[in-house]
């Protein structure tokens, strides 16, 4: 499998680390809503189909990388730097493209 | 001053080995800069960094991810999204940058000692490097001047082409031997001498 | 002996002569032959006992599908088995022998299971293992001492024990195109590609691209088909832009269009040259691939079908034209379509008898009438073989009348002496890569064919894998996938002209005569018609089932010959046509890989180790090295008959008495630089940071999200936005992996930059009584007493004319500081050191002994931060701010986080003066019998020379309500029991007073 790091171009993903399911919001530092916690802790998202992920390329400039993987197909339909992805990630539930 | 003593020294033999009957495919050295350093621009300071690697060494960047430039003494490339290394023959390049890359634009690390350059030249460079890197070695692929970060299993490299068959490979130091030793057995069947 | 060498013609060298031996016999072959062409060549037609009934077997092809010849290899003392002899190319020196043979290959013994066919078919060892036996040697035991005979008695060559000495390598490609196979539509592939200017690859198993072309007697252009591939390659030998792989096997293709090949650089060579790898697994990332890998031909299944003698019709065209070997001098064929009277015409021409061909069809086409009676043979259409004869070599078969439309035999056997007999059931294009890639292979009932699917991945078929068998489609084809995979549009000029032998590439939908005896569908594992039939009665219907329960297809041949014929076995016994059965997914290998080639350059010495830079020093005076993740670390520093725990004892103890020095450069490092930094680290550790001085540090300790215990270390503050923090050596990559996630992805807002530091300074920690002496008698630039240089305050100067930083502070319990200098000069310090150290008695400790102290001290490591572990387990809840949340804080305080039968940190005395060890279980009651009843176990153990006991760190439940009072140890491994006393884990000062001074 291939991931096109938008600053080191397509690398190999034995470069690469997982570091989890995208979707997570982390509450507020100083939240006490323990539900909040525990399913950003806990809770994952397993979709068969496109699935929204966070990689960080470890291997290369370790950057963390949004991508978004087929789970069925191995599909990589995009990557962008976390950094620069200024929609929050309850925006883009609402535009359903999560 | 006291010499700085290299990590690779009691496996850093001079002269030639491997299949080098026919003659060397390969030359291995260690470059030995007085000073590496790394730069990091806080976003939207990209380009102040960049002029400020002007003023210190001279050099100007070319736009774009990887891209690097080296003028035989100094070198610079950049390896990750606002972030750059560069080196020199001569010490003190921390204490220069220190000077003009005020807090407002970025930080200044100094990985003089941290950091151990390999520099790996000849015709069969990109086919030994092509054993350790899945990265495309070809000239279209990877410019002259240009750097990358990339991976040997543990080993985590920085590589700057500064030649069309030269490549400058930036290792930790604590794997500097180990990656030495590994080029060195990849180099044996095309013939490699050690300068 | 009826096979032989012909006296022209072949691809071989008949004036180089290579001297081998197969099963001690010496033979001699030519350069270019396989190890199957020169033994043919010699009369040998018996290559192998067969997997289960140790049949006699011949060769059954010429290529890398053979299922019967296969053989072990051996080099010195490194044996390599099951390799096809169709795949070994023989030079001087080869060594190979038989396999599955006792005690040789022409007598073997076990060919009595041959009689006793029954008990050993399909799901034998399931059934056979299952059943309850009556008597003293019940169940499955009797059958487990069984099994260690019949499973000798079954199976392939045996793998050897030796150290494999050969090199291996890995190797990273990049191309445009990518061609695998390199007959007619792969040549014309490559050089169409290679024309428009892409980088191109070509891969073929074989030593000699040209595939076909080397043996069919085709004209390509008015020149033979073998003149016209070696023209082509030796265009494309010259061309920067294409790289040409022969002896590579392309054998997996995975996402985005990364491929594994594995070439065979020197396995046909006497002695590899200098620095040569045996293997290079390629790892190949392209953008388009074009696969061009041909087809297999079939065998058709009847009884007699495995007999030494038969063999698939193309393989003896290629012995014939390729290799120059005659498989034999009278011979009939047997067809169920036309490519086999293609073979008549080739063997005919090359000088042998062509007695008869059967054709399961009544209705021929003139064309095939014509070649039928060039080559002088008896046409008997409508007939089918149902026996063959002789022993190690065929000597005749039966043929009978056949029905296509109903498979009904009918008339008196007749018999034909002959002593080769060619089969051929059609052709199945080699699919295996098109299927890995992940789409699912389509029937065509013209081909009576898996073809391949619509691509999923980039890649574009040409020739014979698409179902196209004739040499005109193929380059016509190759050409254009070339120029499609490389991007081109290329103007149409004329295609080479081919001229060949007619033929309707459709067979007739027969794949097994059904008569009485063996009809075999897997050669290799024995797995015979009434195997899939009896699978099927057992109520085995998926087509997955039937191959794991009959093993069709499994090992080495995974389904090249057999996958076909079976399938339509089954589909016949369910009554279901074949697309409807479906077939298996084609996994990777394609072919057999060397674990080697897979292992590469990170074996043995090549594996990347990381050394501190005073490695070459603690070598040289004395130090046993231990290896700790990566990392190379001085154990002890023992001295002539010294144990370890007596070298350790007097190290730990020198240490309290005097000064130590111990290096600890692993210790991860990471500079944290930016006005947030110390922001940051209030959130990433439990305790606070920003209100530490600057030329100060703090012990911190870190939670994951989940709240349980992460890693602790110092860290110190050099400047106001400049920090220098310090992880555990094992987990220092994780810590810096944590930091860029919350900076990168948590709080991007927070304007901090983490490196990894850790090779760029050498630290050497020197404690003891008397370590502020050495170090005032060698420091200059800078006072070290406890007004300058307090607890946890940061120092710089020099040592020995080098920049050193100095922070006192303490893992060992004493006086003590850890000095840090440019990795370069780390060795140069730590030398000024010892020199320094000389007159108050200064040692050097490793590992051992740097444990031994902390677990006098009651410190946590690895060991105890376990992943399972809370800061209040350890006792460090003092640590946990009130003030402020951190990563962590929420979840910490979880009910089952903070219940009180928690494992908790205590201390652990042996009470019986023995020693403990790590892993042991604390218990209330020993019951040495039947040990249960764990209330912990211990972490970390030593003598303490401090305490003069052994004692121990542990995990015990409740521990800290049970200090003070007894428990047991119950170790039944080692069996180690006896009494303990559970006591604070701060055995040693626990008030400080030591190193605060």
């Amino acid at each position: 499998m291939l991931i096109t790091c938008p600053y080191c171009g397509p690398r190999d993903v034995i470069e690469f680390t997982y570091q989890g399911d995208g979707n997570r919001e982390r509450p507020d530092p100083a939240s006490q809503n323990f539900e909040a916690w525990n399913a950003y802790v806990y809770d994952r998202l397993n979709p068969a189909g496109d699935h929204n992920e966070i990689w960080q390329h470890s291997g290369g400039c370790r950057a963390h990388l949004r991508v978004v993987r087929n789970t069925l197909t191995h599909e990589i339909s995009s990557v962008a730097f976390v950094r620069g992805d200024h929609t929050s990630i309850a925006r883009r539930k609402a535009e359903g493209k999560s | 001053m006291v010499e700085r003593q290299s990590p690779l020294e009691p496996e850093f033999h001079v002269g030639s080995h491997g299949n080098f009957e026919h003659g060397v495919e390969i030359i291995l050295t260690e470059t030995r800069p007085g000073s590496i350093v790394q730069l990091a621009a806080w976003p939207g300071e990209e380009k102040a960094l960049i002029s400020a690697i002007r003023t210190v060494t001279g050099l100007a960047l070319p736009d774009g991810a990887g891209g690097g430039l080296s003028d035989g003494v100094k070198s610079v490339f950049g390896f990750a999204p606002g972030k750059f290394t560069v080196a020199d023959e001569a010490e003190g390049l921390a204490a220069a940058f220190a000077k003009v890359v005020t807090p407002a634009i970025g930080t200044v690390t100094d990985l003089s000692h941290g950091r151990t350059a390999i520099r790996i030249a000849g015709p069969k460079a990109e086919w030994v490097l092509a054993k350790f890197f899945a990265i495309d070695f070809a000239l279209p692929a990877f410019p002259v001047g240009a750097g990358r970060s990339t991976t040997h299993h543990d080993v985590f490299a920085q590589i700057q082409r500064t030649g069309a068959d030269q490549f400058d490979i930036y290792v930790f130091r604590s794997f500097a031997r180990s990656f030495w030793k590994a080029l060195c057995h990849a180099s044996e069947e095309v013939g490699y001498e050690v300068q | 002996m009826s096979p032989r060498r012909t006296d022209t013609g072949g691809r071989i060298d008949r004036l180089k002569t290579i001297r081998f031996t197969f099963d001690g016999v010496a033979y001699t072959g030519h350069a270019g032959d396989t190890l199957a062409s020169a033994l043919l060549a010699k009369g040998v037609t018996l290559f192998g006992r067969s997997f289960k009934y140790h049949r006699p077997r011949g060769l059954l092809t010429a290529g890398v599908e053979e299922p019967n010849a296969l053989v072990t290899v051996l080099k010195g003392e490194v044996r390599e088995p099951n390799i096809p002899a169709t795949m070994v190319e023989i030079h001087d020196g080869l060594v190979a022998i038989s396999q599955n043979r006792f005690p040789s290959l022409a007598w073997d013994i076990n060919a009595v299971n041959q009689l006793g066919g029954k008990l050993l078919s399909a799901g034998f060892y399931y059934k056979t293992f299952m059943g309850p036996v009556i008597g003293p040697l019940k169940g499955t035991r009797f059958w487990m001492v069984c099994e260690h005979f019949i499973r000798r008695a079954a199976g392939l060559g045996s793998a050897g024990s030796a150290k494999d000495p050969a090199r291996y390598e890995r190797m990273n490609a990049f191309c445009d195109v990518l061609v695998v196979g390199s007959g007619p539509a792969g040549l014309m592939a490559t050089k169409a590609a290679a024309d428009q200017g892409a980088r191109v690859m070509l891969a073929d198993l074989e030593p000699r691209f040209g595939g076909s072309a080397n043996w069919s007697d085709e004209t390509i252009d008015g020149a033979p088909a073998s003149d016209w591939a070696r023209r082509t390659v030796a265009q494309l030998e010259g061309r920067d832009n294409v790289r040409l792989l022969p002896r590579t096997t392309v054998w997996g293709y995975y996402d985005n269009n990364t491929l594994a090949a594995l070439e065979r650089v020197t396995d046909h060579k006497e002695q590899p040259g200098k620095g040569e790898p045996r293997h290079r697994y390629w790892a190949i990332r392209a953008n388009s691939v074009v696969l061009a890998t041909g087809a297999f031909e079939r065998p058709l299944v009847f009884p007699g079908n495995d007999r030494p003698g038969v063999m698939l019709a193309h393989a003896a065209e290629r012995y014939a034209n390729e290799f120059g070997v005659l498989p034999g001098e009278r011979i009939a064929l047997f067809t169920n379509n036309d490519s086999a009277y293609r073979t008549a015409v080739a063997l005919k021409k090359a000088g042998a008898a062509i007695v008869a061909i059967a054709d399961v069809r009544t209705e021929l086409s003139a064309e095939m009438r014509k070649l039928a009676e060039e080559v002088e043979a008896e046409i008997l259409a409508g007939h089918a073989v149902v026996a063959t004869e002789g022993g190690k070599a065929l000597s005749g078969l039966k043929l009978q009348r056949f029905d296509m439309a109903n498979g009904t035999l009918t008339g008196d056997a007749r018999s034909i002496h002959a002593d080769c007999l060619l089969i051929s059931g059609g052709w199945s294009p080699t699919i295996h890569l098109a299927s890995q890639a992940g789409a699912k292979a389509e029937w065509n009932a013209a081909r009576q064919a898996f073809l391949p699917p619509k691509p999923t991945q980039k890649w574009i078929g040409a020739g014979a894998f698409t179902g196209s068998f004739s040499t005109a489609e193929a380059i016509a084809e190759g050409r254009a996938a070339g120029l499609a995979a490389a991007g081109g549009t290329g103007t149409p000029t004329a295609l080479p002209i081919v001229e060949a032998v007619p033929g309707d590439p459709d067979p007739a939908p027969v794949f097994e005569i059904r008569a009485k005896g063996k009809s075999f569908v897997d050669f290799q594992h024995d797995v015979t018609a009434e195997d899939v039939r009896l699978a099927h009665r057992e109520g085995f219907v998926s087509v997955e089932h039937l191959k794991r329960y009959t093993t069709l297809g499994m090992a080495t041949d995974q389904g090249k010959s057999s996958n076909i014929p079976g399938l339509a076995i089954m589909a016949e016994a369910l009554g279901k046509p074949i697309p409807e059965v479906g077939t298996t997914r084609f996994r990777p290998p394609f072919a057999p890989v060397s674990i080697g080639s897979l292992a590469a350059e990170r074996f043995g010495d090549l594996k990347p180790e990381r050394l501190t830079p005073m490695h070459d020093w603690h070598v040289a005076n004395g130090a046993t090295m231990y290896s700790a993740g990566l990392w190379y670390r001085p154990m002890i520093y023992g001295h002539a008959g010294e144990t370890v725990e007596q070298a350790y004892v007097r190290e730990a103890k020198a240490t309290r008495e005097s000064a130590g020095i111990v290096d600890v450069s692993t210790l991860g490092k990471i500079a944290m630089q930016g006005p947030d930094a110390a922001a940051f680290l209030d959130r990433v550790y439990t305790n606070m940071f920003s209100t530490l001085a600057v030329g100060k540090a703090r012990y911190g300790l870190m939670l994951r999200e989940d709240g349980l215990a992460f890693d602790d270390g110092t860290t110190w503050r050099l400047g106001e936005q400049d920090f220098l923090m310090t992880t555990t050596t094992a987990n220092a990559g994780k810590v810096m992996q944590h930091l860029e996630y919350f900076l990168d992805v948590i709080w991007p807002e927070l304007k901090v930059h983490v490196t990894s530091v850790t090779d760029e300074w050498a630290g050497a920690a020197i404690g003891g009584p008397k370590a502020r002496q050495i170090l005032a008698s060698c420091v200059t630039g800078t006072a070290v007493d406890n007004a300058t240089l307090p607890f946890m305050g940061i120092v710089r100067g020099e040592i020995a004319d080098v920049p050193v930083m100095i922070c006192r502070l303490s893992f060992s319990g004493e006086m003590a500081f850890e000095v840090y200098s440019g990795a370069g000069h780390g060795t140069h310090v730590w030398e000024a050191l010892i020199e320094a150290g000389k007159p108050h008695g200064l040692v050097t400790y490793g590992l051992e002994a740097l444990g031994t102290m902390r677990i006098e001290k009651g410190h946590v490591t690895g060991a105890e931060i376990d992943g399972r572990t809370t800061a209040r387990d350890l006792h460090l809840d003092w640590m946990l701010s009130k003030k402020k949340p951190f990563i962590g804080s929420a979840m910490m305080d979880r009910e089952g986080l903070i219940a009180s039968d928690r494992l908790e940190l205590v201390g652990v005395i042996a009470l019986d003066n023995r020693p403990l060890n790590g892993g042991a279980h604390i218990v209330e009651e020993i019951d040495e019998a039947n040990p249960h009843g764990s209330i912990g176990h211990i972490t970390a153990c030593c003598y303490s020379p401090a305490l003069g006991k052994h004692i121990a760190l542990a995990l015990v439940k409740g521990g800290k309500a049970r200090r003070g009072t007894r428990a047991h140890v119950s170790d039944p491994l080692r069996n180690r029991f006896g009494p303990v006393e559970i006591v604070s884990n701060h055995f040693f000062d626990p008030e400080g007073t030591r190193m605060h001074g």
